[in-house]
């Protein structure tokens, strides 16, 4: 395992606290934790252990204010259906990389909304996910490529 | 096949055990952090205080950018902007003069009544760090903490009106939970009629407003402000404007908007709970003669009053 990854993934946690969307007047940055933690767990989950993605989720629990161990929780359980479905995923053409994204966003966000209903004992309003996973799929190929350069460069230097 | 299920067998097993360990872990984390312990609230200060200065780098260049963009907007438009402002400035000062004739009137009044005038209100200002960065929770981080003098449950302020209140606060940074959020209770009171309610966030932009009273005659277009109520956030600040969603909900679009919150004021408000009694200045004392007789009558309601207050 190198940290480099690791690292992209905290990097990504702090990314998604970076108040963006001041830029455009609209509030929700990308999920960029799930970028990272779906990338690695097709391409190269070796390099990606699970102890990393809890240490992921939870940084960006503590930061976020919300509920502790919501978007561990989340991610890890999400880190494990990727892995599970990865032969198909990692070959495949771009395109059903991509695909392969949207359907793991759709899961976590669904999973993630599931869990803070039952925490708070009504059903929140889901406009604010389904927005949130919107624009994280949006962006992905951007990340996508930046992640597959690192990725490249990390198996030259080894 | 995978050529590392082959070749690597015990890695795969290894990784297999180590993903069910995560999971059990991450669940028994969120089931614990329920109790809300001291652990995980001392991690979150020290994970925030920490990444507070990081955060601040990074909104550097986006507060920049946004600054650009507006500048472009503003010459766009700019002679349109200069007409409408001279307009505003026009009505403005009408308003102007009509509102110095009624602070002085209202002052006279507050002599006359021996009103309890509130303290004036410290603030420390600072700018939003960062975004709540998940889609169910609305807080943000303030450069502001302990060290400025900021405290939980004080309330937070931009130029437009009330954004939330302080929940958090480590020695450099403090958490704001916004109006918007699931949490954000704050109690309020509904212009001009004068009708109170608790502003309830349930994490959509529209904050709900609840406890109303079921005759209250309330109507689109009504000011909220705060109410003072429970003390801990100041009377009389500027919430929002009473709106109709399409289902025919009243709720609130609050005056600050959401998503440019920027340069922030932290009030330092502490609830006049011990202040002395205010004597009348000696212009408006009452007449000279049989003064005793009247500030003995008058010495009761005063301090029974002030006893209800402490």
């Amino acid at each position: 395992m190198t940290v480099m990854p690791f690292a992209m993934g905290l990097a990504c946690v702090l990314l998604a606290f970076v108040p963006f969307g001041r830029i455009f007047g609209s509030a929700l940055t990308p999920a960029f934790p799930l970028m990272a933690i779906y990338y690695w767990a097709v391409v190269k989950p070796e390099m990606f252990p699970p102890v990393a993605v809890l240490a992921v989720g939870l940084m960006f629990d503590l930061l976020s204010g919300g509920a502790i161990g919501l978007w561990a929780l989340v991610y890890v359980v999400t880190y494990a259906v990727v892995i599970s479905q990865r032969m198909l995923l990692v070959n495949a053409p771009f395109s059903a990389f991509w695909i392969g994204f949207l359907a793991t966003a759709v899961f976590a966000g669904f999973l993630a909304w599931v869990i803070v209903s039952v925490i708070h004992g009504i059903f929140v309003p889901p406009s604010s996910v389904v927005r949130h996973m919107a624009v994280t799929v949006a962006v992905f190929p951007i990340f996508a490529m930046l992640f597959g350069r690192i990725q490249t460069r990390v198996l030259q230097g080894g | 096949m995978d050529p590392n299920r082959s070749t690597l067998p015990f890695r795969e097993f290894s990784h297999r055990i180590s993903l069910v360990f995560m999971l059990t872990l991450a669940a028994a984390l969120l089931l614990l952090g329920r109790a809300e312990t001291y652990v995980f609230d001392r991690a979150r200060q020290v994970v925030t205080d920490l990444a507070a200065p990081l955060l601040e780098i990074a909104s550097r260049p986006v507060a920049a950018t946004r600054h650009i963009i507006e500048r472009t907007d503003e010459y766009a438009y700019v002679f349109d902007e200069n007409e409408r402002l001279r307009a505003e400035n026009a009505r403005l000062l009408a308003w102007k003069e009509e509102a110095q004739k009624l602070q002085a009137k209202l002052a006279r009044y507050e002599a006359l009544l021996n009103v309890q005038i509130d303290p004036a209100i410290n603030y420390a200002s600072g700018r939003v760090v960062s975004d709540s960065g998940g889609p169910f929770v609305d807080t943000v981080l303030v450069n502001v903490g302990a060290e400025k003098g900021a405290k939980s449950g004080q309330a937070v302020v931009d130029t437009d009106g009330l954004i939330g209140r302080i929940v958090s606060t480590g020695p450099k940074a403090s958490r704001v939970l916004l109006l918007t959020d699931l949490n954000s209770r704050v109690p309020v009171v509904i212009e001009p009629a004068h009708y109170k309610a608790v502003l309830a966030g349930d994490n959509t932009n529209w904050p709900k407003l609840e406890y109303l009273a079921s005759q209250s005659a309330i109507s689109p277009g009504d000011r909220v402000v705060t109410s003072g109520d429970g003390g801990l956030i100041p009377p009389g600040l500027p919430v929002g404007l009473v709106i109709q969603t399409s289902s025919g909900e009243l709720r609130v679009q609050t005056f600050s908007d959401r998503g440019r919150l920027d340069f922030v004021r932290v009030l330092q408000y502490e609830f006049p709970s011990k202040v002395k009694r205010q004597d009348p200045p000696e212009v408006l004392g009452g007449p000279v003669e049989g003064e005793a007789a009247e500030a003995d009558a008058a010495a009761p309601p005063v301090s029974a009053a002030q006893a209800a207050r402490e």
